[in-house]
């Protein structure tokens, strides 16, 4: 199955790029073909989050990609069969860079379509599997009082766009930013062996 | 004696952040009926436009939020990029008022916005030194539009509502106030529908 890996760190040395290379390695371990995505690095250059003006105004015409970077994601998006996110979670969230993916790429005609009452329906029907890696830099208890809406973000809002028999493996670290190298390979251990029955 | 007029004055500012990147949109005349709303209720605003002021919403490996980074990136001769993000801070640090209006995308904020909170507010990245202390707002306001009807959002869990009624609540004023002012449905709605949530977000900001 092709894997599309997408992975949201600013510095190589983080908990979460060590994760992203795990994740990499598990996967192509048990035979599937992955397609790594740093967007920090594309092709050295980091991925520009902002939806632009031109983008917005051509967002509901019949050409709403404007960028050849964006044009190439959605083509690796397209031909891929499962989708994981490897991120930090900032501000109860995913980073910037990374919903600027989703504001960007899933488009209409690609993240989801207007049916001919003007309902929004899936887009990413293609898409059998999920997985979200994510490095909290609060804990537990807050992260579930402030609602945990990162979580919410995938686990419900990139799923519907997937239809709901997609499965999701929600896999966090809370505090992971702490130096408390112990906990995080525990956590890389979990991980990889949850991507190694895919 | 304090009279009606004595308590607007010790009132502080409002920092209005304002995200979208078209003049002629629906969210660009919702912060137009903001800003209207605010000079009825008599309130010193300061509005920041993150598209129009080109605010790069990407955490660097390099980012030391604060002031104190703007020396060292000057120093190194990597550029000044760190500038707007200490004059954002001193905006917000001279705030008792945080308005926010933007479009919700994908649940939550526009990435243009999610950056700026990553930057401005800190916590975010590896070289941040933590969250910037907000226990002097005592009042956080969202106005925001959804393309999709109430009901998906709230089944799908309103994540950016989260952020800012929940999530900035844990650095805020311990008894501070937040307002959710949403337009849902945007996707299907009338001239009408619009034109009714334009006032009641003026009515809404006038009474702040």
């Amino acid at each position: 199955m092709r894997v599309l890996v997408l992975h949201a760190h600013p510095d190589p040395a983080s908990a979460t790029s060590t994760l992203f290379q795990r994740v990499c390695d598990t996967l192509a371990d048990s035979g599937h073909d992955v397609d790594p995505v740093d967007l920090y690095d594309l092709d050295g250059r980091p991925f520009a989050p902002a939806l632009t003006p031109d983008e917005r105004r051509a967002y509901h015409g019949p050409d709403p990609v404007v960028d050849p970077v964006v044009a190439d994601q959605i083509e690796r998006l397209r031909s891929a069969r499962a989708l994981v996110f490897c991120y930090p979670t900032w501000w109860f969230g995913p980073p910037a860079v990374l919903k600027g993916w989703f504001d960007r790429v899933l488009v209409p005609g690609v993240g989801f379509r207007f049916d001919e009452r003007g309902r929004v329906r899936p887009g990413l029907t293609h898409i059998r599997r999920l997985a979200a890696i994510t490095v909290h830099d609060r804990g537990r208890v807050v992260t579930t009082l402030a609602g945990d809406g990162g979580r919410l973000t995938i686990a419900r809002r990139i799923r519907a766009t997937c239809g709901w028999r997609t499965r999701l493996d929600w896999l966090a670290l809370y505090r992971g930013d702490r130096p408390c190298g112990e906990r995080q390979r525990r956590f890389a251990d979990r991980v990889a062996g949850r991507l190694a029955r895919w | 004696m304090v009279n009606a007029v004595d308590d607007r004055a010790a009132q502080g500012r409002v920092l209005v952040v304002y995200t979208h990147p078209l003049e002629d949109s629906l969210v660009a005349a919702v912060r137009d009926r903001v800003m209207a709303g605010l000079r009825a209720a008599g309130r010193e605003a300061v509005l920041v436009d993150l598209y129009g002021e080109d605010f790069d919403p990407l955490v660097t490996a390099s980012d030391r939020d604060g002031e104190e980074s703007t020396a060292d990136r000057t120093h190194d001769g990597s550029g000044s990029t760190t500038e707007p993000v200490a004059r954002y801070r001193r905006l917000v640090r001279s705030a008792d008022t945080l308005v926010f209006v933007h479009p919700t995308w994908w649940g939550g904020t526009p990435a243009m916005l999610k950056g700026w909170i990553e930057r401005v507010l800190g916590g975010a990245g590896p070289g941040s030194r933590g969250v910037e202390p907000l226990r002097h707002v005592r009042r956080v306001v969202v106005v925001t539009t959804h393309g999709s009807p109430r009901w998906q959002n709230v089944l799908e869990g309103q994540a950016g509502r989260r952020l800012f009624l929940r999530g900035l609540r844990t650095v805020v004023h311990p008894l501070a106030r937040a307002r959710w002012i949403a337009f849902y449905g945007v996707d299907r709605s009338t001239p009408a529908d619009r034109a009714a949530f334009l006032r009641r977000v003026e009515r809404r900001l006038a009474r702040l």
